[in-house]
Order: structure tokens, then C-alpha cells, then sequence
């Protein structure tokens, strides 16, 4: 693999860093995604209660624009892999990392569009509109903090290279639970 | 350039052989020792508050009318602290401060893998403990630890909404320590040194780091939900617009019933260390033990609606039942493998020792307590009664606090240098024996008699029962402050422990005490039997050791003249 060539260079001290870091950060995306499976469980669970979901009277939420805010939010997790695959070779590497960042940032204002223009009514009813709210403001919160942090990341690009990229990496798998997470979001409140 | 290496942020405050001092601990470090002793300090504190919580409310169960509280409200705003503050401020971080100081110790590494992400993570708990207190402000929760709504979202103050921010940050610092201790594990373990000749403290650590990080997620998604019916208007938990209590219930437990593994695990990793060093024999069923952590961790996401089972359709109940029966297995191996520890050993009977006999036979009682509990027809009648408060105590107080106690009496000497005196550790497990005994076995009673859980006014009938309690309870109260005496009057007046007072194999006792600020010289040798006590080889390995860092005797010529006070074992 790529990285293991380069990693023969790092001394044992750095490949332990390295090594560490990964695991931590696989153990966090699979713990954190927990959260994300637990608002599933409660959609499940509060959908089970009606007859009909969604409830009568109530408009179905529309497939157009989130399906295309998912595609573009499946063409940054591409456009952050190559980002990384060039950074990790010394190639300048923030084009691809802000078409990531541009990517992001149209998906969530496509989702915040949605979100205000989400089912509102009273009573039971209610519980539709209010469902997929609590969940889509959940993952824009996580997307707009690791924007942030990838957005930190392009101030500070210069530090990057072949011999420490750590931090390009961290924000390229965060970047990817991000997508990870809307996957079986979008899949959830879309089309179960 | 910078390199993949950077140094943590941060002042890097080192111990550096020295025992830790109070400024040490007030300020931010990142050494694994010091916020070792910073997560106990903190958990000793939220103890004594959670235990003059409970004072209170023994007192007030005194007699069958309300004397002691203005009202029921104050009332429950007494046990929902009491419980929430022992659970989650101090068995919790208490068994986080031992995961901290031993397990890099026992693997036999400089510090843990994440020293920065180590700090931040103890620094999360005091704020979250301000939270909590400040309910009293305006208004302190009164839904229970379990916080059911509609308690939780209508009826309860503004502490419910601090309650849950403050469990909120609590849940994420153990998510974070946890990771940190899988890494560690995972990682950091020494040449020699394969998975299963890791000492069974760090097996329990591993396991109960796995259920922290699987199932406290959990907690965080349900506290959120209700943060926001509470603040937001939000309706998830309100029938009356389409929610649903029992949504709470199932998040709740989903993650709550893997949390009692989470407050039991670190300590059944001590029991094995203690049991094993104090009876100088090797631990029986090593694999059995070390594996049947993990199949508890696994089973215990199985078996979360048997908290439910008054509320759970019935086609429901008998999965759960079967999976809880089933839990019983691997906590059953675990029991037996400790009796086979001990059995024929030649056991000295240390404060440790006797507090790790005092876990054996009590958290048998409750985990027996718990499989008739589990039983869905018995269940039926008992719950939410003084039955069920008698359970839960018998497996957190006589299994985790017991098992914490015998874990301070067995690494005290390790991080202070000095050891606790013996003649107070035994009046203190005397005490506590006692004094829990006839404060929880009672319970049982007057939880079959029908008295109900959480209430302030109660049946004339039950009051002798709760008479004897809330005698035993005083007593109770009262053991704590002899370890908390002897803890502070060690420091100074305690024997000289030296690197390795018990004699013990693993490697947190093949160095100085307290070891020096990179924790060995070296790079420490593991030996290949964490508990292969009883052989020459071992004795070899205990007195080379010795010859490299001292015996008691050395280290205390060699430090100022030793105090007068020596009451030894």
C-alpha cells in the first residue's frame, strides 16, 4: 500500500503515534456512529406507534433535492479521498480539499432549506416533521464542526506533507462518517 | 517541519518519583499518574456527597411519616442525586482512576496513548459535577436516576435540564477515556507480553472500555431528545402529541443496563488481581476469566428490556428473561474461577484481601438476588420495591465499592509510597461489612412485604425493618471516613512500602514507589505469568526486582527515618 512505503521513514516512536491515532480514530467513528443508530432506533420506534407514516394528511417529504444533496455529499467523500491521497505523496492537495469543503457546504444549505420547509402541523401529527427535523439538524451539526476543523486545516495546509499528515487524515475520516452517518440517514427518512 | 510526533498540549507536570502533591493535582497535567489520582480525588468527594445523600435519607425513612422533608418533592430530589452522584461521580470515575494509574503500569508503557485526550477527558467531570449540584439552585432533579418520563419532561425543575447536560458530559469524558484505554491495550503492550498474559485488571478495563463505547452513545442520543422536549418543545417522550415514554425506556436501558457492567467489570479486574497476590497462588481459569469479561460485555446489550418487564408486551418477556438467566453464566464462571483462586492458597489476610472476600460473598447474594429478579413471574411482584433497591446495592455496593475499597488497600502503596495501616483497614472492613449488611439484607424484606421504592411516607408495618436499615446505614456512613482517615494519615505516618510490598508479578510493582516520572528505567521485563505465583522463577523475578529498586526495608533506611508507627500485617 501507499502509505506503508512512506511509513518506513517514520521512526518507531511515529509509526506508534500513527498507529494509535488510527485505532483511536476507528474506535471513535464506530462508538459516535452509535448516536446515529440510537436516533434510527427512535424513528423506528415513533413511526411504529401510526397507522400510517406519514401520519394522514401529511405531504411525503420530497425525494428531488435530497437525493441530489446526497449525491454531491457522496462526490466530497471522493474529492477528501483524493485529498488525502495527495498529500500523502506531497502533491498540493487543497483543491480537491476545498471542493470538499464547497461540496459540504451546498449539501447543508440544500438540507437547511429542506429542514425549514419540513412538515409542520399540531397534535400527533406532529411527530413527523419533528423526527426528521431532530435528525438532520443532528448530522448538519457534525458537519458543520468537522467543516471547521477542515476548513482550520486548509489555514494551516503548509504544514502538511508525506512525513505528517495526520491532521489531513483525521479531518478526511471524519469527513467520511459525515457521509457515512447521511447514508443511513437519508436512506431512514427517505425511503424505508 | 512538524513531525507525526507532537508534544501535548500543555504544561507536561511530572511526578517524577516525588509522591503526587495537592498542587499537582489542582492544575492541568497529562501525566496518566497524577490524573489517576485526580479522578479518585474527585470521586472520594462526590462519594461523601452521595453518602450524606443517603444519610438523609435513611433519616428520613426513620419513621413512617415525613419528619426530615418539607415535602415528597424534596424527597425525591434526595435519591435521584444520591443515585445519579454514586453512579456516575463516583463508581464510574473511581474505577476510571485505577484504569488510569495501572493500566499503563501493568502494560508496562510510559503513559497512556492519548496524554492529551486523557487530561481533557478527567476535566470534563468537574463542571459536570458543578451541573449537577447547581440543580439545587433551582430546583434539583426528581425523576429518579432513570429519569422516566413524564417525570423527567412535565413534572421535574430546571435541575432535570442541568442533570442532563452534566450526564451528557460525564458520558462523553468516559467515551473518550474509554478509547484511550482500548488503544492503550490494544497498542501499547510490552515485547513478551501477548493478550493473554496481560494482567486481568486490563482485561476488565478493555472489556468495560468496549461497552462504554458501544452503548454510551446510547445515553447521549436519549439525553439530547429529552434536553430538547425539555427546552425546545419537542414531544419524542409526550403520548398526548404522538411520543412515547417507553422510548425513553428502551434508550435508557439500552445503554444503562451495560453501564452496571461498566460499575462492575474494573472491579472483578481488581478482585483477580487481588485475589490472585494475596493467596499467592496462580489465578484459576486465567482464559475463563479474561474471555467471560468479554462475553459479558457482549450479553449485556441483550438484555436491557428486563428492566421493563412490568411495561413490555408479553411475547417480549421471555426473550429477555432467557438472555438474563443466560448473563448469569460468564459472571458465574468468574465466581467459581476466584474460589479455585483461593482455595488451598496460603492467603494473607490483608485489608485488601478481606475486602476482596467481602465482594466474593456479597456480590453473590446480589447476583442471585438478580437472577430471581430476572425471572419474569417473580419480577412481577417485586418491582419498584425496597427488593429491587436491595439488589442493585448488593451487586454496586458489596460488588463494585467492595471491589474499589480492595483495590485502594492494594495500590496505596504504589502511589503514595506508603501503606495504609492495617490495623485501621480492618476496622474500617469490620464497619463496612457489617454496617452494609444489615443495611441492605433487611431490604429484601421489606421489599417482599410489598414496600414500595422512592417514597418518603410508608406503611406503618415496614418501620422496624427500617429502623434496623437506617441504624446500619449510620454505621455505614461512619467506615467511610476510617479509610478516608487513614488514607490522609498514610501519607505521612505510613509504613514505607517500597517497589513491591505484596511480593506481586505484574509490572506495576517492578518499579519504585511511585514511580519515577517515565515510569520505568527502561525498558521493563514482563514476567511470563502475570500470576504465576508459587514457582522458584517467580520468587527469582520478585527479588530481582528487589535487588534493582529495594525492599521495604532499603528504601526506608534510605529515605528520612522511618515513623515510629508500624502496624503491620
Amino acid at each position: 500500500m501507499q502509505h506503508d512505503v512512506l511509513e518506513q521513514e517514520l521512526s518507531r516512536q511515529e509509526r506508534l503515534a500513527l498507529k494509535n491515532r488510527r485505532t483511536g480514530m476507528t474506535i471513535f467513528q464506530i462508538s459516535w456512529m452509535m448516536v446515529f443508530v440510537c436516533l434510527i432506533v427512535v424513528h423506528w420506534q415513533i413511526r411504529a406507534n401510526f397507522a400510517a407514516w406519514p401520519p394522514e394528511g401529511i405531504a411525503r417529504l420530497g425525494l428531488g433535492l435530497p437525493t441530489l444533496a446526497t449525491g454531491l455529499l457522496l462526490a466530497s467523500g471522493w474529492t477528501v479521498r483524493g485529498a488525502l491521497r495527495r498529500v500523502q505523496r506531497d502533491q498540493p492537495f487543497l483543491g480537491a480539499w476545498r471542493a470538499t469543503l464547497a461540496l459540504g457546504a451546498i449539501f447543508v444549505a440544500i438540507m437547511a432549506w429542506e429542514w425549514l420547509n419540513a412538515p409542520v402541523a399540531s397534535g400527533a401529527d406532529r411527530q413527523y416533521g419533528m423526527v426528521f427535523r431532530v435528525m438532520t439538524a443532528f448530522h448538519a451539526v457534525h458537519a458543520l464542526v468537522i467543516g471547521l476543523y477542515m476548513w482550520r486545516v486548509d489555514r494551516r495546509a503548509i504544514l502538511y506533507g508525506s512525513r505528517d499528515f495526520w491532521a489531513v487524515e483525521a479531518g478526511a475520516k471524519l469527513w467520511y462518517f459525515v457521509v457515512a452517518a447521511w447514508i443511513m440517514f437519508y436512506v431512514v427518512l427517505y425511503w424505508v | 517541519m512538524a513531525s507525526v510526533v507532537s508534544l501535548p498540549v500543555g504544561e507536561l507536570r511530572k511526578s517524577d518519583g516525588k509522591p503526587i502533591m495537592l498542587r499537582d493535582v489542582l492544575g492541568w497535567s497529562v501525566d496518566h499518574k497524577v490524573i489517576g489520582v485526580q479522578y479518585a480525588l474527585i470521586a472520594l468527594f462526590f462519594f461523601i456527597i452521595g453518602g450524606s445523600l443517603a444519610m438523609l435519607i435513611r433519616w428520613e425513612l426513620l419513621t413512617p411519616a415525613l419528619d426530615l422533608m418539607a415535602n415528597g418533592a424534596a424527597y425525591n430530589t434526595l435519591f435521584s442525586i444520591h443515585g445519579t452522584v454514586m453512579i456516575f461521580l463516583w463508581v464510574i470515575p473511581m474505577s476510571a482512576a485505577f484504569g488510569n494509574y495501572v493500566v499503563p503500569l501493568q502494560l508496562g508503557a510510559k503513559d497512556m496513548a492519548f496524554p492529551w485526550l486523557n487530561a481533557f477527558a478527567f476535566w470534563l467531570i468537574p463542571p459536570a459535577g458543578v451541573l449537577m449540584l447547581m440543580g439545587w439552585f433551582v430546583g434539583p432533579a426528581e425523576a429518579g436516576w432513570t429519569s422516566y418520563p413524564p417525570l423527567s419532561t412535565m413534572f421535574s425543575p430546571d435541575g432535570q435540564t442541568l442533570w442532563a447536560i452534566s450526564i451528557h458530559l460525564l458520558g462523553l469524558s468516559s467515551i473518550l477515556g474509554a478509547i484511550n484505554f482500548i488503544v492503550t491495550i490494544a497498542n501499547m503492550r510490552p515485547e513478551g507480553m501477548g493478550w493473554f498474559q496481560m494482567p486481568l485488571f486490563c482485561w476488565a478495563i478493555l472489556a468495560t472500555s468496549i461497552i462504554i463505547v458501544m452503548a454510551t452513545p446510547f445515553l447521549a442520543g436519549g439525553l439530547t431528545l429529552l434536553i430538547l422536549d425539555r427546552v425546545a418543545g419537542t414531544a419524542f417522550f409526550n403520548p398526548a402529541e404522538g411520543g412515547d415514554v417507553l422510548l425513553w425506556q428502551n434508550v435508557f436501558w439500552f445503554y444503562s443496563h451495560p453501564a452496571v457492567y461498566i460499575m462492575v467489570l474494573p472491579a472483578f479486574g481488581i478482585l483477580s488481581d487481588v485475589l490472585s497476590v494475596h493467596a499467592r497462588k496462580p489465578i484459576f481459569g486465567y482464559r475463563m476469566i479474561a474471555l467471560s469479561s468479554i462475553a459479558i460485555a457482549v450479553v449485556g446489550f441483550t438484555v436491557w428490556a428486563h428492566h421493563m418487564f412490568t411495561a413490555l408486551a408479553p411475547q417480549f418477556r421471555i426473550p429477555f428473561m432467557i438472555t438474563s438467566m443466560i448473563i448469569a453464566v460468564p459472571t458465574g464462571i468468574k465466581v467459581f474461577s476466584w474460589l479455585g483462586t483461593i482455595w488451598g492458597g496460603k492467603i494473607r489476610w490483608t485489608s485488601a484481601m478481606l475486602f476482596g472476600l467481602g465482594f466474593l460473598s456479597m456480590f453473590v447474594i446480589g447476583g442471585i438476588s438478580g437472577v430471581m429478579l430476572g425471572s419474569v413471574p417473580f419480577d412481577l411482584h417485586v418491582h419498584d420495591t425496597y427488593f429491587v433497591v436491595s439488589h442493585l446495592h448488593f451487586v454496586l455496593y458489596g460488588g463494585s465499592v467492595f471491589g474499589l475499597y480492595a483495590g485502594i488497600y492494594h495500590w496505596y502503596p504504589k502511589v503514595t509510597g506508603r501503606m495504609l495501616d492495617e490495623r485501621m483497614g480492618k476496622w474500617h472492613f469490620a464497619l463496612t461489612y457489617i454496617g452494609f449488611f444489615f443495611t441492605f439484607f433487611p431490604m429484601h424484606m421489606a421489599g417482599l412485604a410489598g414496600m414500595p421504592r422512592r417514597i418518603a411516607v410508608y406503611a406503618p408495618e415496614f418501620q422496624t425493618w427500617n429502623v434496623v436499615i437506617s441504624i446500619a446505614s449510620f454505621v455505614l456512613g461512619v467506615s467511610t471516613f476510617v479509610l478516608l482517615y487513614n488514607m490522609v494519615w498514610a501519607l505521612r505516618n505510613g509504613k514505607v512500602a517500597g517497589p513491591n510490598p505484596w511480593r506481586a508479578l505484574t509490572l506495576e510493582w517492578a518499579t519504585s514507589s511511585p514511580p519515577p516520572a517515565t515510569n520505568f528505567v527502561g525498558d521493563p521485563v514482563p514476567f511470563k505469568d502475570p500470576y504465576g505465583y508459587g514457582t522458584k522463577e517467580a520468587a527469582a523475578y520478585v527479588e530481582a526486582v528487589e535487588a534493582r529498586y529495594g525492599t521495604p526495608d532499603d528504601v526506608a533506611q534510605s529515605s528520612k527515618p522511618a515513623p515510629a508507627e508500624t502496624a503491620g500485617d
